[in-house]
Order: C-alpha cells, then structure tokens, then sequence
C-alpha cells in the first residue's frame, strides 16, 4: 500500500540535495507577492531597457557615441577622483574627530554636520554662482573642474561622516581602547587602529558619495563639464542621436553598478568587521584649547559651506530679487508631482519591503531591482522610460507623448529611481514585526492582504510616514528625469531653478533653489534624530 | 474531531536533515508532548503542523484529509490549526481584546468582541482586555496567546516551548491552568518542551524525538517505565550508566544483577539505573560523598568500586559515612552497546 502513495514514493531518492533543487523552481504566490514581482519588473524596466537598447546595432551612432562618451568618461573620473576624494576625506576627519575628541560644541555639530545632506548639488553651484555674480561677496570665483570638485566635497561628504561615525563610535571602541592600553598615541590609534576598522564603512558611504557625483546633472552643467550624464543630454538634445545618448547612458549606468556593488560588498564587511560588541562611551580624547577650536573650526566650516553660507546667500538673494508669481506655478506643480510620486512610490516600497521582510525570493529580488532604479541616474531612467514609451509608439500602442502620458513616464521614472530610498526606512520599521507575528497572523487565518492591512502597515507606520517624506523631498529636488520628460510648459521648482541658472539669471534662480533647500532640511531633522538616538 | 498522523516526515534545512523520517499520531482530544533536546527537531514538527513551511518527504493528515505533503501544503491561514508560539508573538499594536479577536474575523463586530471576552475571561484575564501586550505580564502575555489561539476554535492547538520563559513557581502554576483551560475546550494539543517534568505531568503521551527522528511514542508512564533506549532513560530522570555483559542470562551491577532475557549470551551492554531505584541504608559497601536536597527527595552521591553514583533518597533519610546499596530491578534497563 505505501509503495502506492505518491507522498511516500519520492521518500527514498530524497536527499538533502534533491530536495533543496526542488525547492529551489517552487515558488509560493499570493495576491501581495505577485504585487511585489510586478512592483520590481515596473522599477528596474527603464534601466534594463537601456543596457538592452544600447546594444541594439546602428550605423552612425557609434562615432558621436565614441568622442562624447571619451570626453565623458574622462570628465566624471577626474570629478569622482577630486570631489570623491575631497568627500571622503573631509567626512572621514569629522568623524573621528566627533566620535574620538572631546571639543567645544561636539555635540551640536555631531548633527549638524549632517545638513548638507539637504541640498542637490545643483542648489549649491547656484548659492556659490550667485555669490561670485551678484553682490560679488566670494573673493574667489568657483569655475571648471576645480568648482565642480569643491561643491560635490562640501555637499556630499556627510554620507562618509555618517558612516564612518557610526563605525567610529561602535564597531571598533573597544579596539580602539585596547590600542589605547598598549599605549598607542592619539594619531597612531587613529592610523593604525580606527581607521583601518572603519575602512569598509567609508568605503560604502564614500561609494554613495561617488554614485551621487556620477549621477549629477545639474552642478555639472552649471560649471560646464562634459560628464556621463551632461554626455547624455548633449547626445540627446544638441546631436539629435538617441542612440549615442542611450550608449553613454549605458555606460554611466555601469558606472553606478560598479558603485553600488562596492557600496553593497563594503556595508556587508562593516556589519561584520568587529564583531557585535556593545557600543560603550569610551572615553573621548581631550584636546588641549588650541587644538579643539581647531577641530571645532574644522567642522564649523563644513557646516559652514555645506549647508549655511550657500543656505543665507540664497536666502539673502531671494528675498532681494524673489518674484511670488514667478515661483507659485513650479510650486504647485512641485507639490502636485512629488505627492503623487512619493505616494506611488510608496505603494511600490511598501510592498516590495514587506514581501522581503517575508523571506520570499521575490521580495529579495524586488530590493534588488529597486537598489538598481537608485543606483541609476535619473537621466538614465528617464531615456530608459522614454525609450520604452517610443518602442509602445512604434507598437501602435500609443499615439505621441500626451501630457498625461508624460506625467505617468514621470511618475514612473521617479518610482523606478526612488522605490528603494523607501524601502529602506520601510524595512528598518518592520524589524519590530518578528517572523513569529506574521506566522501567528498566517495561523489565525489571515491572508497575505490582511496581514499586510491589519499587522504589517500598522506596525511600520511611523516608517511609512518617514518614508514618505523623504520621498516627497527626494522627488521635489529631482532634476535631470524631470527635465527630460515633463511636459511641454510644465515647471516645477528645479526645472525653473535650472532653467533660471542656464541663463545666467542667478538672482531669479534664487528663489526656487531656496524653497528646494528648505525642503530637504525636513527629512534631515528625522534623519538626524535617528543619529543622535544611535549616537547615545 | 480527529487524529493528527505524520507519517514519514522529512525536512531539510541546506545540506542537513532537520527531521528524518518522523511518523506519529496526536489522537483527537488528547495532549501530547514532544520532548527532546534543542536542536531535535520539534519546533520544525510543530511548523510543518501549522503550515508555516512545506514538508520535503512524507505527509501530515487530519483523519483523511491531506494538510501536507511534498506536492501540496495547504497554507497556513487554511489549516484551522491554533498556535501558541515560543516568544507568544502577540501584535504590539493591538489590545488582549484585539489580539484574541484577530482570528474572528468571519464574525460580526458585537459577536467578535463578545467571544474575545469570554475567552480572555476563561484565561482569568477579563480585566486586562484593554492593555496592550507591552503592560501584560510574562504570564498574562502566555494566556493571551493561549486564548488567541483557541478563540477561533481550531481542530488542534500546537504550543511551542509553552512554560520556559517563565520562572519555576509561575510556570508550575500556569501549567497547570493552561492543561485546565484545553481540558476544557476538549481540543487536541500538541506541545514542544525541552523539560521532561512538563512533558510527564501534563502529557497523555510522549513522543521523544533526537536529532530528527523519533526514539519512541509511548504513554509517559509507559516510557519512563519502559523505556526503549538509554536516550530515552536518560531524557526522563537522572539514570546511572554501567557497561557489563551478559553473564548466565543477566548483567551484573556492583549492586545487584539485572536479568536480559531477551540478550545472546556474552552480548556487550549498558545498564541504566534510575536514581530512585538505589535504596540506601547505613552499612559499609559504599562512601557517601555528599547530600543535597532536591525537591522532596535528597541526591546523595555515593562512590563504591571506584565509580561514583547519583541515587534520590526519601528527603532527610539519615545515613552515615559509609551505606550499603540494594537495586530494585523496576527501575534498571537493559540495552544491548553497539
């Protein structure tokens, strides 16, 4: 009888190996999890329809292609050598200095640090134009690569800072006092004990640093550098050839995995390097007067140039020259199109972060996909969605590019670009729902829909309403996509900035760099409570 | 209602075998224990119960219908199968009222409440229907996660690790109300412990499981009595182990012989005496090293040829340095070494 049971035939050939294949090809799919798959094929199409596209043979592409995407190339290394470099170097200094020495306003600037974090470095570029052009306050004019390098440095270096503190003040304390007690010097700890712990985590924030530089449009342009991504424009618009700007996208793409995969491997050995012990309050170095006002001055002048200066300087500007009629209309239409993409965007994070948190493969695989939409520059995006809406075109799927249909390309770019910036905090509020609350739900009977209404968004919520703003605010400062596929006559805060600036009408720019500033300042002070809770 | 039968189950987590082969019934109505050391097993068989993974080989029946096998695992929120988990895994968010209430959600508003009320109220904690799991008790927390699980009414209830979060005066007391409160709803449980205290007073049986497979399905005073392996003895109470052979039909003991029947002659074995069944009175054969209460027993250590011997004796039983030793043959095993 037993040979004739089928649940009991395949128990002689199963072997750990047969069975862990067989699991492999079985995938389990509900109504939420198949959201997610679709939420992941949505978000990673635009940059996939660019590395496929590229390759697409064509005859005279490969020539303006070849030159710009030299020049190109040439141009975002030497920006990613200096201005990375400079970023990492200064986040690197103000780490350890906040988390190993004991100065004047440690503390107050252990957050504020983080501040310029809130502007786009094309906000920057405008605040320090306006200041060589109008008014003529800089003694000293910010131009060419030396510019770019200078911007990206002093806007960017908060996320090695970030990184690099929170390896500095946990993982590798009590490295740090055992070199102490082997009597190691201040700057040799530092050299030979600190740095070398905390090497993967700047590694992984300085990849950010570098993938925000390559990603860069508008700064780039403002100084007038050939870059990748100022590349694929004059590709695009200047050349007319779509096929040479989707090859130097392409490669700006590959540019960015690269960082994004040395972002990922480093995060991966930070977590790991120094093992789980608890972080303790060990005791800071003292610094005799001089040094400290000269630490304190060091992070004061990061905060200074970073976040203040160009912060008042554009103030100072738009109060002067700033038009209210002139900036009402990019106003709304940012407030209209950062709403509705940060909410569809949402939608997309929500489940994709939650059939992760499931353990599902799919869930995975969407983080995945996600985490390429982010590491992609949104010029990439954009050709990608563009390109896919022109092969509907040609389908007869579509008829042009209406204006609605532009505002769903954007839509969809931003969610495609954005979608993992909010699974992240997403998934961080869901480490309060243990495996065991979604098996209980599973028990009681709960569906996959239920559980994710009653248990998984309740639980999350706090996150979901951070996650939604950072979104909001992320959408709001998004410049190069925005430019590519917003409709005809349709301005919004950075387009009009952009625009402004192209110009050389800095003053008039003013006003909506300022408003675009102001609002990245808001996530900061959610971003910075959660430092400083990790800081304590 | 009916019996729950694994038959044959497998699981394998990577390249290991979690369960290997495992087969027993829980009969409908009663409680039944599955005792083993961490790492045997028996949280993975109440999850293959439950639904929450698959089976890779073998399959799990309620009277004739099929929950799981390698082909079809009917999903967990399907099953109508009630779990208390380890951790109790209440949802923070919600009341007692709420929690109990998740799982009847079929039901009309006023009937949901109603029925989370009485079931908090047959857990004695009808006035903490509004407090939220973060301000109930370690105890109270248990009992929610016990009414939450049985408000539904489920065809079985399974318990994971039910007691061992909780301190040793608390947890006999809530053992014991916890055995009331399914009594009483008449339901077929399941339930994983590491303790064999638990798994002998609460159980009508035991299925003992180590490294994934099953040493033996008994009643508990059939197993304690008869046991099947020296695992087995070993896993119910503190047993003294003593290598010999089989000399004439019996191993010997310094303290007496064991007859093995059933044993070939000059058969290699190990004989298992429980510490009960040393009797001790004042004499010469062997040395007392030391006297330590335990519960309502002592655990004397007496050492004699050379070995040392753990034997419980009625508490405060007086005896000198030096103790004769006789063996009651009820409570020595005989198992033949490989």
């Amino acid at each position: 009888m037993t040979a004739l049971d089928p649940t009991t035939a395949s128990l002689e050939s199963a072997t750990p190996q047969s069975v862990a294949r067989a699991r492999r090809l079985k995938l389990r799919l509900d109504g939420v999890t198949a959201g997610a798959a679709i939420a992941a094929i949505i978000c990673a199409a635009p940059a996939f329809a660019v590395l496929v596209l590229a390759l697409w043979p064509s005859d005279n592409a490969a020539a303006f292609g070849g030159a710009l995407l030299r020049d190109g190339a040439v141009g975002t290394l030497l920006l990613v050598v200096f201005g990375g470099g400079g970023a990492i170097a200064l986040g690197a200094i103000a780490a350890w200095l906040v988390a190993a020495c004991a100065f004047p306003g440690r503390r107050l600037l252990a957050w504020l640090l983080v501040l310029p974090l809130a502007a786009p470095s094309y906000v920057l570029a405008y605040a320090y134009a306006g200041m060589t052009w109008a008014g003529g306050a800089s003694p000293v004019a910010l131009t060419g690569i030396p510019g770019a390098a200078f911007v990206y440095a002093v806007g960017l270096y908060p996320y090695v800072y970030l990184a690099a503190s929170a390896a500095f003040a946990r993982r590798s304390s009590s490295a740090i006092e055992a070199a102490r007690t082997l009597g190691a010097k201040p700057l040799d700890v530092f050299w030979r004990a600190a740095l070398p712990l905390a090497r993967p985590a700047i590694a992984a924030g300085g990849a950010l640093a570098l993938m925000e530089i390559a990603a860069d449009y508008g700064a780039a342009h403002h100084f007038g550098l050939t870059t990748l991504s100022t590349a694929v424009f004059r590709a695009w618009y200047a050349h007319g050839e779509p096929q040479a700007a989707l090859q130097i996208a392409s490669a700006l793409l590959a540019a960015a995995l690269v960082l994004l995969w040395i972002e990922r491997s480093a995060r991966g050995r930070a977590s790991y390097a120094g093992g789980l012990t608890r972080a303790h309050d060990t005791g800071r170095y003292a610094l005799s007067p001089v040094a400290g006002i000269a630490a304190a001055s060091f992070c004061t002048g990061l905060v200074v140039f970073g976040a203040a200066l160009p912060l008042a300087w554009l103030a100072r500007l738009a109060l002067l020259h700033g038009q209210v009629e002139d900036i009402l209309e990019p106003l709304g239409n940012s407030i209209l199109l950062a709403m509705g993409g940060a909410a569809v965007t949402l939608v997309f994070a929500t489940i994709i972060a939650v059939v992760a948190r499931r353990a599902g493969a799919i869930g995975r695989i969407g983080a995945y996909a996600a985490g390429l939409g982010y590491a992609a520059p949104g010029a990439v995006i954009a050709l990608g969605a563009l390109a896919l809406f022109g092969l509907a075109r040609d389908a007869g799927w579509i008829s042009g590019l209406s204006a609605a249909l532009a505002l769903t390309a954007l839509v969809w770019a931003y969610a495609a670009r954005f979608a993992a910036a909010g699974v992240q905090p997403i998934d961080a509020g869901l480490t309060r729902l243990s495996k065991g609350i979604d098996a209980a739900a599973r028990t009681l009977g709960a569906n996959a829909w239920r559980r994710l209404a009653r248990i998984d968004a309740p639980i999350a919520a706090p996150s979901l309403a951070a996650a939604g703003l950072i979104l909001f605010v992320e959408i709001l400062k998004e410049l190069p996509a925005t430019l590519i596929l917003r409709p005809f006559d349709f301005d919004t805060l950075a387009v009009r900035a952009y625009a402004y600036a192209s110009d050389e009408r800095l003053l008039e720019a003013a006003a909506p760099a300022l408003l675009i500033f102001v609002a990245g300042l808001l996530p900061m002070l959610l971003l910075t409570r959660g430092v400083l809770k990790s800081a304590r | 209602m009916s019996d729950i039968v694994i038959r044959d189950v497998r699981r394998c987590y990577g390249l290991a075998h979690a369960l290997d082969g495992v087969s027993f019934t829980a009969d409908a109505g009663k409680v039944l224990a599955l005792l083993g050391p961490s790492g045997s097993g028996k949280s993975t068989v109440l999850r293959l119960i439950a639904g929450l993974e698959p089976v890779d080989a073998g399959s799990i029946r309620v009277g004739d219908e099929l929950l799981s096998s390698p082909q079809h695992t009917l999903p967990a929120e399907a099953r109508r199968i009630g779990v208390v988990f380890q951790d109790y895994a209440l949802f923070p968010h919600l009341t007692a009222a709420e929690n109990v209430a998740f799982g009847l959600a079929g039901l009309p508003r006023t009937e949901r409440e109603q029925s989370a009320l009485n079931w908090l109220d047959r857990v004695g904690l009808k006035r903490r229907a509004g407090a939220y799991p973060h301000e109930l008790s370690g105890g109270e927390q248990q009992r929610v996660a016990l009414a939450r699980a049985l408000a539904p009414t489920p065809r079985a209830v399974l318990l994971d690790e039910p007691f061992s979060g909780l301190d040793s005066v608390l947890r006999a007391e809530l053992r014991d109300a916890t055995l009331q409160t399914l009594a009483e709803a008449k339901i077929t449980t399941l339930f994983v412990t590491h303790d064999a205290e638990d798994a002998l007073q609460a159980a009508d049986k035991l299925v003992l499981l180590k490294a994934g497979r099953v040493l033996q399905e008994a009643a508990p005073r059939h197993a304690y009595d008869a046991p099947a392996s020296l695992e087995v003895a070993a896993a119910l109470g503190p047993i003294n182990v003593f290598a010999g052979r089989v000399l004439n039909g019996a191993a010997a003991t310094p303290f007496g012989t064991v007859f093995t029947p059933h044993l070939p002659e000059g058969a290699p074995v190990q004989v298992a005496v429980r510490a009960e069944a040393l009797r001790l009175t004042p004499g010469s054969q062997a040395r007392v090293l030391s006297v330590r209460p335990h519960g309502a027993h002592d655990l004397v250590r007496i050492e004699a040829n050379g070995g040392a011997w753990r034997v419980l004796t009625p508490a405060r039983t007086p005896l000198g340095e030096r103790v004769d030793v006789t063996l009651d043959p009820a409570g020595a095993f005989v198992f033949q070494a490989d």
